[in-house]
């Protein structure tokens, strides 16, 4: 059991580093495709994390919990959103409001901002303030994300970010919660996904278009 | 089985009516499986009421507090359930937007809130708030028109982005509650935190976090201004009483869940750190009476009008106190029921004057008298006038201001409910005076309309002239649970 | 001993330097289904350029002779920093990394100084290029270097080599992952490869290194030319040493010299293929969103810099 403990511990030390990457190569991302293909990979490297977890603890729970990560955010959520985009027929191109270098850069002083913000919680309770400022990250990527593209599916991809980072914070400070809600949580989001995937075809049967920065019929 | 009937029986009656073929058909088996639920949510309500708390495996229970909210939310849905027979006779055909899948996604929607109220879980609290999210978007973009597809996919991302900080908050009083000794499973159970809270008082800070993110978390979902985007659209585009259902039982429900979790941390670090709360309540009131002065569509009025009122009810907890909470809880039931009232009379003044832009309507006290009467009512009833209901639960609040020494705030509220009340008057005055070439409308009023705004107005006016004894001691209850 | 084997690895950093093009040159050509021409080719140039005759412009002054020279003695300069055998090197210990970025950067400048001094518009148009693309470079290659020794405590390039060479692969830190990407993508820039300027183009109105050497002819281009290939040979090997190092002989002994010799030669193999991979699949950028890929650069090498903070 020495090496699979060893290379869990390793996956866990390494894994920061791999999420700081996919966020900005999220940002930095000029297709649609290859914005989801980071999530699944993000996705990817988080049921990593448990599974390493899962290791060092010797918890069947988080067995499960990583496989309802895999199957729930690496198959079935990408898969849905390609099958979207395929459907949409909308060039592959993200259309957003920053160019990918300035986008990089927004990134990477929210990223500082992260580690900033978490090193009074992470000292005061003891806790890996590298994967805490990762979590951090990720949600306030996600929320930029959320700003500054315009298309729908992107906005949708960016909540999906969002919901990562909140995720991973569950994640490294409590070992995740009960199971029940874990499978609650993650039901949720299954429906989320299929229902925004449902209004992206509505605005774009309405609108001709699915730039959501064109919605402002409705202000005041 | 007390608990788990009326939980689970909205599935079973939305399953129904999906299965039925013709739009007739689903109204009539939705009107019956609605009223059976009626039936089995006020025979759980007595039994509620006579033990006071009742407890269903790991995830369930009642008290004092979901018995008021559930009270609430009957009625509520009583009257909606009652409107909608008759309103959806004018829904356009869609891919949604039947009467079947109407009444399917009210059961789903009312399934929902009904998992939060019976919550003993924060988890499950959370689980569900955010299933009312998902449970309610295609009932608001339920037209298809290009206003309500807007309006739903706005609703969708703001409220979504919302509940996931409500989540953070909540995983950080659990992270706070493990801390404190509380073993890992039952760190998200309602009655182990409230016990566990004074214990807790050495992780301030974290609490503290908690607070704020799931204020900002439940309160998109109450309307808190800035979180508010998603409100008057929303609201605006739904059916009307699908608005009525958001606006009366959907804020009801996510300000239950703030409520239960600002018990926890008011008994952890003590009520002076209810500060978020004021600040939320006095930014929605402010901004909604003052947008008020300037909107140009009725429902959206009626939508920050919603706001304005869930500011006074935010006030109210935030100030704390017998008083305070007294009035907070009142004023979100009398809220509920003027807004059910003013909602739907909307649809009678759409299909009337198929717009509901303010200024097209003219002449409407001509037009179509008693509606107008009942929008006058509604009106003063909103404004906060005697002899309803709003009246008294305002007046508690400011006297809990004022005893409190908080005089900015109670100036504050009085001239923002000085500003809310011209405006709402000077929005209908519009309305109701002025020539209009229309003729007075032939159309009558439906029994069923007639019915739900009767029950509605008539419980309003007994709320404001002579607060029933079982009432005030179910707000009692309701009030002990959260001190 | 140790002085042998400097100057050995010295040699054969400059040696093995038109190897590198011809290798490169040989796996795009095969990429592209065409035979190419042999991994020698670069060595028949230069010899071929050595013996013809240096034609210089009227316009021209005596600098423009000087130019190459100079380039060429401040890369061979720069090569005699980079470890490749083992951890020391020939001038290793004459100065550090900030050295080795400046006569790179020394080099630059006097082939700039050379393309103006030639008095052709496709001369002044590659050196303008060039200033815009090296001054956007200078920081993020100091930056990322920097970042890599704050993590090993020292700025010699033989110490940061020991350093790493001492850890594992998994204990190096997020500082130094950003620093490779940062380093990375500045060596791209640095050398003139794909996506920043394509080496074999003939279109000039697309070329930065090319324009600014179509005046020179003979042995002049022939220094520019091998200095050019010296300066992508010294880069892939300095990213080889600071962020791959294992297999590096740390004791002067024949088996451990081999084995190095082996790691090396396989390393360099790799990223060659790597590199004409990178440069036969992806496009030139246009000359606008240079700065954009190199901000992206900076702003991954600030980053790294930050990171050494806190994983203290």
């Amino acid at each position: 059991m020495g090496l699979v403990e060893f290379a869990a511990a390793k996956t866990l030390a390494s894994s920061a580093v791999f999420l700081f990457i996919t966020v900005l190569l999220i940002a930095a991302a000029k297709r649609t495709a290859t914005c989801i293909a980071l999530f699944a990979v993000q996705c990817a490297v988080i049921t990593a994390q448990i599974v390493a977890m899962a290791f060092l603890h010797r918890s069947a729970e988080a067995f499960a919990v990583a496989a309802m990560v895999l199957l729930v955010k690496v198959i079935a959520i990408p898969y849905a959103l390609l099958r979207i985009l395929r459907r949409l027929k909308v060039s592959p191109a993200v259309t957003a409001s920053t160019t990918p270098g300035q986008s990089v850069f927004i990134v990477a002083a929210l990223m500082l901002l992260a580690f900033a913000v978490v090193q009074p919680y992470a000292r005061a309770f003891a806790l890996d303030s590298e994967m805490l400022a990762a979590a951090t990250a990720i949600v306030l990527t996600g929320g930029f994300l959320m700003v500054s593209r315009k298309r729908a599916l992107m906005q949708v991809i960016g909540l999906l970010v969002l919901e990562n980072g909140i995720f991973l914070a569950a994640l490294t400070t409590t070992f995740g919660m009960p199971f029940v809600i874990e499978m609650g949580i993650f039901f949720d989001l299954l429906v989320c996904v299929l229902l925004m995937g449902v209004f992206v075809f509505r605005i774009r049967e309405t609108f001709e278009h699915v730039d959501v920065s064109r919605l402002r019929r409705l202000r005041g | 089985m007390t608990l788990w009937l009326p939980l689970l029986f909205p599935l079973a009656g939305a399953l129904l009516v999906l299965a039925c073929k013709s739009p007739r058909a689903a109204t009539r088996v939705a009107f019956g499986a609605g009223i059976a639920e009626v039936l089995l949510l006020g025979a759980c309500a007595v039994r509620l009421y006579a033990s006071g708390v009742l407890e269903q495996g790991r995830y369930l229970r009642a008290d004092g507090l979901t018995l008021f909210f559930l009270l609430n939310l009957t009625l509520i849905f009583t009257a909606v359930l009652v409107y909608s027979a008759g309103y959806l006779r004018h829904v356009p055909e869609g891919r949604f937007s039947s009467p079947r899948w109407f009444y399917a996604l009210l059961f789903l929607f009312l399934f929902t809130m009904l998992a939060a109220y019976l919550s003993a879980n924060l988890g499950v609290l959370w689980i569900a708030i955010e299933a009312t999210t998902l449970a309610s978007t295609l009932l608001v973009g339920f037209y298809n028109t290009k206003g309500a597809v807007e309006a739903g996919w706005k609703y969708l991302i703001v409220c979504t982005v919302g509940i996931a900080f409500a989540l953070f908050g909540t995983i950080a009083l659990y992270l706070a509650a493990v801390r404190g000794g509380v073993p890992a499973g039952n760190a998200l159970d309602w009655t182990a935190l409230m016990a566990a809270a004074p214990g807790m008082s050495a992780a301030r800070d974290l609490l503290k976090l908690s607070f704020v993110f799931v204020a900002v978390g439940y309160g998109t979902k109450i309307g808190f201004v800035p979180m508010h985007s998603w409100l008057p659209d929303a609201h605006a585009e739904a059916p009307a009483p699908i608005s009525a259902m958001l606006s009366a039982a959907l804020l009801n429900c996510a300000l239950y869940a703030v409520l239960r979790l600002e018990a926890i941390t008011s008994h952890a670090i003590g009520s002076s750190f209810s500060h978020t709360l004021l600040a939320f309540g006095c930014l929605s009131l402010l901004t909604a009476v003052f947008l008020m002065i300037v909107q140009r569509d009725l429902k959206r009025l009626l939508a920050y009008s919603s706001i304005e009122h869930m500011g006074i009810v935010a006030i109210g907890v935030g100030i704390g106190g017998p008083l305070g909470l007294f009035g907070a809880l009142l004023h979100t039931f009398n809220h509920s029921l003027a807004k059910t009232l003013l909602f739907f009379t909307t649809g009678k003044v759409r299909d009337t004057f198929s717009t509901l832009r303010i200024d097209r309507i003219r002449g409407m006290g001509r037009v179509l008298p008693y509606t107008s009467a009942i929008l006058i009512v509604g009106g003063i009833a909103l404004a906060g006038l005697p002899p309803f209901g709003l009246f008294v639960s305002e007046l508690a609040i400011l006297t809990s201001a004022f005893s409190g020494c908080h005089y900015l705030l109670a100036a504050l509220m009085l001239v923002a409910l000085t500003i809310g009340f011209g405006a709402l008057f000077y929005q209908f005055q519009r309305m109701l005076s002025g020539e209009s070439h229309m003729p007075r409308s032939g159309k009558k009023i439906l029994a069923t309309e007639a019915g739900a705004i009767g029950a509605c107005g008539l419980c309003l006016l007994i709320l404001g002239l002579y607060i029933p004894p079982v009432f005030t001691s179910m707000l009692h209850n309701a009030m002990a649970v959260l001190q | 001993m140790t002085r042998a084997l400097d100057v050995l690895q010295f040699l054969v950093l400059v040696g093995t330097a038109p190897l590198l093009s011809g290798i490169i040159g040989q796996v795009k050509a095969r990429i592209q289904n065409r035979r190419g021409a042999s991994v020698l080719r670069p060595y028949a140039e230069l010899w071929k350029l050595f013996r013809k005759e240096d034609l210089i412009p009227p316009t021209a002054s005596p600098l423009f002779r000087l130019c190459p020279v100079i380039l060429w003695a401040a890369t061979l300069a720069a090569a005699a920093f980079v470890p490749v055998l083992d951890t020391s090197s020939l001038l290793g210990n004459r100065g550090d990394i900030i050295l080795l970025v400046y006569l790179l950067a020394l080099g630059r400048f006097f082939l700039v100084q050379g393309a103006m001094d030639g008095g052709s518009s496709f001369g002044g148009m590659g050196a303008s290029r060039e200033a815009m693309v090296s001054t956007l470079t200078e920081a993020p290659l100091l930056l990322g270097l920097i970042a890599v020794a704050i993590v090993s405590h020292g700025t010699s390039v033989a110490s940061i080599v020991q350093w790493t060479a001492d850890r594992r692969l998994f204990e190096l830190s997020s500082a130094h992952a950003f620093a490779c990407v940062a380093l990375v993508m500045v060596t791209i820039a640095e050398t003139g490869r794909v996506p920043i300027d394509n080496p074999s183009t003939h279109l000039e109105l697309t070329m930065i290194h090319e324009a600014m050497v179509l005046e020179y002819s003979g042995p002049s281009l022939a220094l520019i030319e091998w200095a050019s290939a010296i300066k992508l040979n010294l880069m892939l090997a300095l990213l080889v040493a600071l962020f791959a190092p294992w297999g590096i002989a740390t004791s002067v002994s024949l088996p451990a010299l081999v084995i190095a010799a082996c790691a090396f030669l396989l390393k360099m193999t790799l990223l060659a293929v790597a590199l004409a991979a990178l440069e036969s699949s992806v496009a030139k950028l246009r000359m606008y969103l240079v700065p954009e890929y190199l901000g992206m650069a900076c702003a991954l090498s600030v980053l790294a810099v930050v990171f050494t903070a806190f994983k203290r």
